[in-house]
Order: structure tokens, then sequence, then C-alpha cells
């Protein structure tokens, strides 16, 4: 994806499994939102493609597309109801079945009495929710869900991520783009990490927690830490430290040559780097201040 | 799905705009004021017919002293007046209300002024002195003359008919301009009361951030054309509104507001006049509009973009500098730029339509013209459109539009 001279987006291609939740990650001014906007065709993509089903995507097919946009909107002046009913016909339900649709669902996230008011009159969360109804409407085959979770306090957000499991047990696709790596944790099967533009890495996310760093102990001790090939000591504090392991060597192994160093080991946990470690090891310390 | 789309577009404009008070409450203030001016007109018509009736018979005393020899005493007699045997008598006799008027007929009273001196009866009242002042002039002038059809002919109140030929046929003079020119008052109250929607009509899915959810259902072509049609149909509801206190005035209160009694079966309906006019009509509604769409998918506000409407609007009435040019000197060079240039084709085009000076081929090039570039517009509204409305709060750069590759 090429702006004026700017090459913004290269050489990314990533697929994503029917039915799995997939996480799309990056810092700001990744290109994050520039690849789902292009994948969408918002922007015409210098070159490639979004292949649904493998079948390129277009717009008038929106109805098999549930996109939610980093910037949110509808038109504000017009009422709940109209706005919602609106879009089903334009994902291809009859009036009928998007306005009955719409009545369900504004109960279900306890909207139902806002369903004449004009969008403008909701608070900023409800009107979140609204937008997320006209996303799923007509049973998306494919949910984009940018910053899904952006402007949500934290009991709509376990709403909004309730909403996605239906949506993902019913046999929708999800991508998500975000950076709260505790959902993608719990929620993605399979990651990519953009960085400039291009993957930094792709697969599941223990796979990419192995990549990067691996396994990091945490040790609480008497003694000295001797130095070793297996392990850096990336903290210490005291009689606590935690060591990052450097190569495949098994943790029992450090275990041993510690104790046999003279080092009294009073706890010895293991855990792989997480997600947020993973994102500060990659992306430094700070990020670009904007998208492309 | 794209015509099923096309329709949602339609009737959700359409709908949401005539379901709006403020629609109502802006349409309906010119008809009503329309209404109130008509009611007006024929309530101080149906007056003031009442009064110059009664003043025709009213009688009140005058004198008067006639240097012109013009007067015919019989006729002031008739009228209750008499000769004023001194001049500054009769005046201090006005003064003192001994009589109501003093009429002083000059030498020359084609060249110099009656002069009249009356009391004052107020200033509707007061205007039957300076009528039966004229009118003794006219009786006088008409006894002379001897006879009534000399008298009328005199006074120049003929009635003519004329028969013009064009190309060996009868022409329907002013009955053949009309109804083309019909097209041109649509066009003009299309362009003045939708010209701001049109420029607003993208400018509220930029601001509302409705553009990416729209672009990712909907093709923006059919929006943009949606958006037009509906325009268009919204701008005929609002002409047929405005057109009925008018309507209503035309057919019952036509004598009361003294309208010409225009005789509707008389117009003469030439089918390529009409025809050229129709074409002429919606292809500068489409480069108009798909223009001022284009404009708004570039700026980021409705107030950015309403300092471009003020320039389009001058554009559409710049033709009528040059009317007395257009109508008399067709091939002139201003009227034939005016002509093609197509900003002002439109309107120039259809002042010669319907005065018969724009031949087929200077119709289908001005046709075409429109046409070819209101598609071409409206194509580079969809292209800004696209790439412009994503950029939400910033005005979109022309060069980074066409720069970007995608």
């Amino acid at each position: 994806m090429v702006f004026g001279k700017r090459t913004v987006v290269r050489d990314l291609s990533f697929d994503i499994n029917r039915g799995e939740t997939f996480g799309f990650l990056g810092s700001n001014g990744s290109g994050k939102t520039t690849t789902i906007r292009a994948l969408l065709g918002i922007y015409q993509p210098t070159v490639g493609i979004l292949h649904i089903n493998g079948r390129p995507f277009r717009p008038e097919d929106g109805g098999k597309l549930g996109y939610l946009p980093e910037e949110r909107g509808l038109y504000k002046k017009e009422s709940v109801i109209d706005v919602m009913t609106y879009f089903g016909r334009l994902k291809g339900l009859s009036k009928k079945a998007a306005s009955s649709w719409s009545l369900e669902y504004l109960d279900r996230v306890s909207l139902g009495d806002k369903a004449r008011l004009r969008l403008d009159k909701l608070s900023s969360g409800q009107q979140q929710k609204v937008q997320l109804g006209v996303t799923i409407m007509n049973e998306p085959e494919l949910l984009i869900l940018d910053e899904p979770t952006k402007g949500f306090d934290p009991v709509n957000r376990r709403l909004l991520m309730d909403i996605i499991e239906t949506q993902k047990k019913s046999g929708a696709t999800v991508l998500m783009v975000t950076h709260q790596m505790e959902e993608v944790e719990r929620l993605c099967d399979r990651v990519v990490l953009l960085k400039d533009g291009a993957a930094e890495a792709y697969g599941t996310i223990p796979e990419v927690q192995a990549r990067y760093g691996g396994t990091t102990i945490r040790l609480k001790f008497s003694g000295d830490i001797p130095l070793s090939s297996h392990y850096d000591v990336t903290l210490q504090d005291n009689n606590y430290a935690e060591l990052t392991v450097t190569d495949n060597v098994d943790e029992a192994v450090i275990l041993r040559d510690l104790v046999e160093a003279g080092v009294l080991v009073r706890s010895f946990l293991t855990s792989r780097l997480s997600l947020d470690g993973i994102f500060v090891k990659v992306y430094g310390t700070h990020s670009e201040p904007a998208e492309a | 799905m794209a015509r099923h789309n096309l329709g949602t577009v339609v009737s959700f404009e359409v709908t949401r705009t005539l379901t709006k008070k403020r629609f109502w409450i802006a349409t309906l203030i010119v008809p009503v004021v329309i209404g109130i001016v008509i009611g007006l007109m024929v309530t101080s018509n149906t007056t003031t017919g009442s009064q110059v009736d009664s003043q025709k018979d009213a009688k009140f005393t005058f004198v008067y002293s006639d240097a012109s020899g013009y007067v015919d005493p019989a006729v002031a007699t008739a009228l209750g007046g008499g000769k004023a045997a001194d001049q500054a008598q009769a005046i201090a006799d006005v003064k003192a209300g001994k009589v109501d008027a003093f009429f002083v007929y000059p030498h020359d009273p084609v060249k110099q002024p009656t002069k009249v001196y009356g009391a004052d009866r107020g200033i509707f009242e007061n205007g039957k002195y300076s009528s039966v002042a004229s009118e003794i002039l006219v009786a006088s002038a008409q006894r002379k003359i001897g006879d009534t059809a000399l008298a009328t002919l005199a006074q120049g109140n003929l009635p003519v008919t004329s028969v013009t030929y064009k190309a060996g046929k009868v022409s329907g003079g002013v009955a053949e301009v009309v109804p083309p020119l019909m097209f041109l008052v649509i066009f003009y109250v299309l362009i003045v009361l939708l010209g701001n929607q049109m420029l607003t009509s993208l400018l509220e899915e930029k601001e509302n951030r409705v553009t990416e959810m729209i672009l990712t259902t909907l093709d923006p072509t059919t929006l943009v054309v949606g958006k037009v049609i509906s325009l268009f149909i919204v701008g005929l509801v609002q002409m047929l509104l405005f057109a009925v206190p008018v309507i209503v005035a035309y057919l019952f209160f036509r004598s009361s507001l003294n309208l010409p009694d225009f005789d509707l079966p008389t117009l003469f309906l030439k089918p390529g006049p009409m025809v050229v006019g129709v074409l002429l009509l919606f292809g500068g509604f489409g480069l108009f509009t798909s223009t001022l769409v284009a404009v708004g998918a570039v700026m980021p506000t409705a107030k950015d973009a309403g300092q471009i409407f003020a320039i389009m609007m001058a554009l559409i009435f710049v033709p009528f500098y040059a009317i007395s040019l257009v109508v008399s000197d067709p091939q002139s060079l201003i009227v034939q730029l005016f002509t093609y240039f197509p900003y002002s084709a439109a309107v120039t085009a259809m002042l010669r339509n319907a005065f018969g000076s724009l031949d087929p081929l200077e119709s289908g090039i001005v046709i075409v013209e429109l046409f070819s570039l209101a598609a071409i517009m409206l194509r580079l509204a969809v292209r800004l459109f696209r790439h412009g409305s994503i950029e939400y709060s910033k005005r979109v750069s022309l060069r980074a539009v066409f720069a970007r590759r995608g």
C-alpha cells in the first residue's frame, strides 16, 4: 500500500481460518488500520486483495462482512431504529426483518426503550452498542473489529466480549485489531504482529511467545547467581531475580546448575513472556503517534 | 444488490428529509409568506378598487383657471366645478374650506404641470383631486375631437394581434417561448433551493464518521447517485409546495390581483425545444449537483464548503449579465463563450433554446458536454468521497488523492 512515495504496508499476507479469532496487533502507526481499510476497499490497495472463502470481497456483498471501524459514528440526527433498519436493508435484509432484528438486539443490550430516540440523545457507550449491532446484523461470516473495546466501560466490555463469543460460536470468523493484549491472549487463536507495515511475527500465541524470549524464571533465593549461557539475568533486587532463558535448555537444568553453584533456591517459578512484554520488546518503549 | 441498495438509499434519504419538522418549517414558510402576500394584495386591491369607485362617484366642489383654453366648461360643470374669478381668492377659499379644490391649468398642459390646491382628506383620498383634474382635460379633448373612435385611437389603447413566420411557418411568438423557459425556472429553483444541501449531503457521512461503515456496505457510486436522486425528488416536492399558492391565486384571485389573463391552451408546445429543454435541465442539474457533491467531499465542514457555494451560485447567474445579447445576438463571442463554458452552458443554452436561437448542432454539443462532464464529475466526486471522507476533520489535498496509487 503506497501513499504518494511512502510505502505504508508491504508484502503482508495472512490467512484466517474459518471460525477462528485472529488478532491483528501493532503499535500506533504500524499500518493496522490502513491494512484493514485496504482489505475492505476503502483504500484501493496498490497490490493485493481480500478474499473471503476464496472469492474477492466487494462492498455490495457487505452482508457477509461485519466491520466495526476504529472511527465510530452513525447518522446522529436519525432515530436508532431507522439507522439500524437502513443498514440492515443495505446488508440485504427486508425492512421487516431488519426492524425486528434491531428491536430484538436493542432489548438484548438494554436499549429497547431507546429505539425511537435520536442517536445523538444516547450516551457514547450506548451509541457504541448500536454500532456493534449494526456490525453484526445479518449474521456476518467475517467480523472485523478495529479496537472493539475502545470507549467501553468494563461492564459493556464484558457484554461486547459475550457478543463476540456468541458470534464465534455461531461460526463467524473474527479479525480483531487491538492494543488490549489480555483480550488477545484470552480470545485469539492466532495473531500477526505488524511493524512498519510488515509482519514481524505470525502464528499461534505460544509460537509467538516462543519466538520472543520464550521462558522467564522468577526466582527467590540466597547467594550469588552464577553467569550462564542458558539465561540472562534481566532483573535482580535483593533476594529476587528474573532470568530470561536464552536457549532451548530445560528449566530443570537451570535449577540444577543454580543449586550446584551454591544458590539457596526458595522459590522457582517459570512463565512464558506475556504478549504485553513481547509488544514492548518489539516496539520499544514508545510507538508512533498516529496511524497512516 | 446495487439496484436494491440504490432504492434503499433514495428511500432513506427522501424519507428522513420529508419527516423532519425543520424541512417542513423551512419549506412551508415560503408558500405561507406567498399566501399572506397574495392575501394582502387581494384585500388591498379590493379596498383600493372600492376606494377608486367611490372616488369616481364622489362629488366635491372645485373651481379652476384655464390658461390653455383646452378645458371645456361644460365638462367642468358636469363634474361640479366652476371657473375661478381670482387665483389668490380661490386658494384662500380652499384654505378656508369654502371649496374643496382649485385647479390651475397652465398655458401648455402637455409640458407644464397642472397645479392642484385641495383640502386635505388623507393620503389616499387626496388622489381624487388630480384624478378629476386630469379627467377634465381628457374629456375636454375627446369632446373637441368629436369622434369616439378617433379619441380612442388618440389614447393608443388598441388591440393588436400579430402573426409571424419562421421558415415559412407561423411561429408561436411568446406562447412558444414560455414553455421551454419553464425548464430554466425549474433549474434555478432546484439549484437555489438545493445547492446547499448538495454541498453538504456527503459532509454528513464525513462529520458523523459513518463513511467506513457505508463504504464496506455500499458502493460509493450508489451512495452518491442515490443522494443526487433523492435531492431531486425533495426539490420537486418543494417546488410543488411553492407553486400551490401561486396556482390558487391564478385560478381564484386573478382579477383581484390584476394578473394578466394568460390563455394556457394557447401555449405552443413544440416537441424539439421541449425535449432539448428537458435534456439541458437534467444535464445542467447533473453537472452542478455532481460538482457540489465533489466539493462537499473535499471540505471538512459545512462552513468550509459554504465558501465554494457562493462561487457556484454566481456562475449560474453570470449569463444574465448578457441577457440582451443572448436574445438579440446569439452568435456574439460572449454568448458563444457562455454557451459552451460548462457552468454557464445550461442557463445560456436553455435561454437560447426558449428564444429559438439554439440550432440542433449546438443543442447536441451542449447536451453531450453537460452529460459527459456530469458523469466525469460524478466519478470524481465518488473518488474524492472514497478518499476524502476518511480524512474526517482534514481538508483533502487533491494532489494526495491523485498521488495515492491506491
